[in-house]
């Protein structure tokens, strides 16, 4: 028995001492960066040097409040992590609509068929994730049959023609499509282990269709649901890619602004504070998420 | 079984993810090793003619390898986040002044240069860097506005001022076909030459009305771009943009080269324009300043030199230069500016760490609003 639990911890030592160095370290780091002062050109102030720096007297070790206050100082950051979640939310609910119909289908469909249904989802992923942003640019562009096809049909209905390409409209698209394939396949693992026989029974017991997806089918893909809402939530509040390619003038998210303070004003204290305030505010979203589903959970284990 | 191959899917789309994001050139490692008879150069995108390149190889026996960048900040932005082993970076005046108050660049040593003399005084000597210690100047280009010149002459708007890309009452006819530099420097020195102050100014108010210039015109933009512009304007897709002199020539012969019903033109606006100075210098933890100094007294060779600019049409501060330039180039007025037009251009000068903040939430309030 001892020796099974020694195995135990040997075996996951790689994993941890991974996630130690390359994940809590640099957190570690993070955290005290937000605490620092910028340097003059780049980087960091020397720790000796930041009375020079700031002209405040009394930090203690070089270390200040500054980019906090910075933080709160107004509305404008809040207001971008507010659309940022907004976004986001929105994304993962049409990820979620459009992959629980496919990872059912595959799910239920034959046995034979359903390793070559996964690999059609994955497929995409062989080209690079930049090439098929791009393509989607001339998918959407101004020039393109889509945006025709569109602005042809809103004439017919009396309304001005739109831009698809560089609206909110693309970047959702955007989004939707890098990480459809994150929601599908968790859904899929799920789906996948269902007993048919509990459909069986809950028909034998006179539900209908709809009762029979609702009451048996859907809590019991709930883990699923979670893990595919976390694999494209957590993602999309960071992207920047996409809203940098896609998106028009107005449409910056909190990953482009994190990106332009190391890229842009090589200002490294304020990129960690606005990395930090995006951790914790997925750390009290993903507490709030769990906590709202919890009756739920329970609500269906009883009736089990 | 399944469940295996699912992983598998997940992890490919991981790294799928990771390697979609990474920017990071992947030829770092390999090369430190074989640091013999290398030269590393950081350079910009497409700033170096092919041609070039292997006759400098062939000439020093020896190879050079290149990383690039698409923008000064991201230079910076690596060499601070530790990139090291580059001999030669080609940086813009103002970020060269932070290279050099970093102490991060070796002094030039002269005597390897005797090509120096090739260079147009009115290049040496700029506030950056008085007296030349650590650069040479290497090309220039002209932030202006590039445009689809049937379009402008069909819609009857201005092609000389900064109040086609800033004027609602022009913007109105273009909407959604002009796109500005994704830049928060190269936009405001638009707006700041618009209003008539300086490129340089640094005064908040100058800044808040340059902001709100910015913001009253931006539902016209179709997107703040640095690079598919290019393509747009060529294509037809465009008619008016903000951008770099270099890329607007490109643009225009692409167009000419596609045989396109429409020409694309570009001009410096009458209010101002910003003038980037791009220049050769040392960085610290090159292995083969020997090496760095043969490669800068070559690209100092008229022809050498010329080459460059005939390929991406950049302005060229070598006197020696000329004869071998091609002669649409060397007649284009915006090119090579005469001096009352260089007397309009500025170079945008290195902010302090406070002021670049108060740029970034000035830029991230545009950005939203």
């Amino acid at each position: 028995m001892q020796r099974r639990n020694m195995m135990k911890w040997l075996i996951s030592l790689p994993p941890m001492l991974f996630l130690l160095v390359f994940f809590a370290a640099p957190s570690l780091i993070m955290i005290v960066t937000s605490f620092r002062y910028p340097g003059e050109f780049s980087g960091l102030a020397p720790l000796s040097a930041s009375d020079i720096v700031s002209g405040a007297p009394s930090d203690l070790y070089g270390l200040t409040l500054e980019t906090y206050q910075f933080f709160f100082s107004d509305t404008l950051y809040a207001e971008i992590f507010l659309k940022s979640f907004a976004v986001a939310t929105a994304s993962t609910l049409i990820c979620l609509l459009l992959a629980y119909p496919l990872a059912l289908l595959i799910a239920r469909s034959d046995k034979r068929h359903r390793n070559l249904m996964i690999l059609l989802v994955i497929l995409p992923f062989a080209s690079n994730f930049l090439i098929r942003i791009y393509a989607w640019m001339i998918i959407l562009g101004p020039e393109s049959a889509l945006n025709h096809a569109v602005n042809s049909l809103l004439a017919l209905m009396g309304l001005p023609p739109v831009m698809l390409l560089f609206s909110p409209f693309a970047v959702l698209v955007g989004m939707v499509y890098v990480h459809l394939p994150f929601m599908i396949l968790p859904l899929y693992t799920n789906l996948e282990k269902h007993d048919p026989v509990l459909l069986d029974a809950a028909q034998d017991l006179g539900a209908n269709r709809w009762q029979r997806f609702w009451r048996v089918t859907w809590p019991q893909s709930l883990p699923g649901v979670f893990s595919g809402t976390a694999l494209v939530f957590i993602p999309v509040l960071g992207m920047f890619a996409v809203p940098d390619i896609l998106g028009g003038t107005s449409d910056i998210l909190i990953g482009n602004l994190i990106k332009d303070q190391f890229l842009g004003t090589r200002d490294w204290p304020f990129g960690s504070t606005l990395s930090i305030m995006l951790m914790l505010a997925v750390i009290v979203t993903a507490g709030l998420a769990a906590w709202l589903a919890r009756p739920r959970a329970a609500a269906s284990s009883t009736s089990t | 079984m399944n469940r295996s191959i699912i992983l598998y899917g997940l992890i490919w789309l991981l790294l799928g993810l990771l390697a979609g994001c990474s920017q990071q050139p992947a030829a770092d490692s390999n090369q430190i090793s074989r640091a013999d008879g290398v030269l590393r150069l950081f350079n910009w995108n497409n700033y170096i003619n092919p041609k070039t390149l292997r006759r400098f190889e062939q000439q020093c026996r020896c190879q050079v390898t290149q990383d690039y960048y698409s923008d000064n900040e991201e230079l910076l932005a690596k060499l601070a986040a530790g990139a090291t082993g580059y001999d030669l970076l080609v940086p813009t005046g103002n970020a060269m002044d932070t290279l050099i108050r970093q102490g991060a660049l070796r002094p030039l040593d002269k005597t390897l240069l005797p090509n120096l003399k090739n260079i147009n005084e009115s290049y040496l000597n700029t506030a950056f860097d008085p007296g030349n210690q650590y650069s040479v100047p290497y090309a220039t280009t002209i932030t202006l506005i590039g445009f689809n010149r049937e379009k402008m002459q069909e819609l009857d708007l201005p092609t000389d001022s900064w109040a086609l890309i800033f004027e609602p009452i022009h913007l109105q006819k273009i909407r959604g076909r002009v796109t500005v530099l994704d830049s928060q420097r190269e936009l405001m020195a638009a707006a700041l030459s618009y209003l008539g102050y300086s490129v340089n100014d640094t005064d908040p108010s100058h800044w808040q009305q340059a902001k709100e210039l910015i913001i009253r015109a931006k539902p016209y933009w179709a997107a703040f771009n640095n690079t598919s512009y290019i393509r747009e304007l060529a294509v037809g897709n465009l008619w008016v943009a903000h951008g770099y002199s270099n890329d607007m020539f490109q643009a225009a012969q692409d167009a000419r080269n596609s045989g396109r019903s429409f020409m694309v033109d570009f001009v410096i606006p009458r209010e101002g324009a910003t003038l980037s100075l791009d220049s050769m210098v040392l960085h610290h933890s090159g292995r083969r300043p020997d090496i760095a100094h043969q490669f800068i007294n070559f690209m100092l060779e008229g022809e050498n030199s010329a080459e460059l600019t005939n390929l991406i049409g950049s302005g060229n501060p070598n006197r020696a230069a000329k004869e071998y330039i091609r002669a649409d180039i060397s007649s284009n007025p915006v090119i090579f500016p005469d001096t009352a037009e260089l007397a309009r251009l500025e170079m945008l000068k290195e902010l302090d760490h406070k002021q670049r903040r108060l740029l970034s939430r000035t830029w991230t309030e545009v950005k939203l609003r």
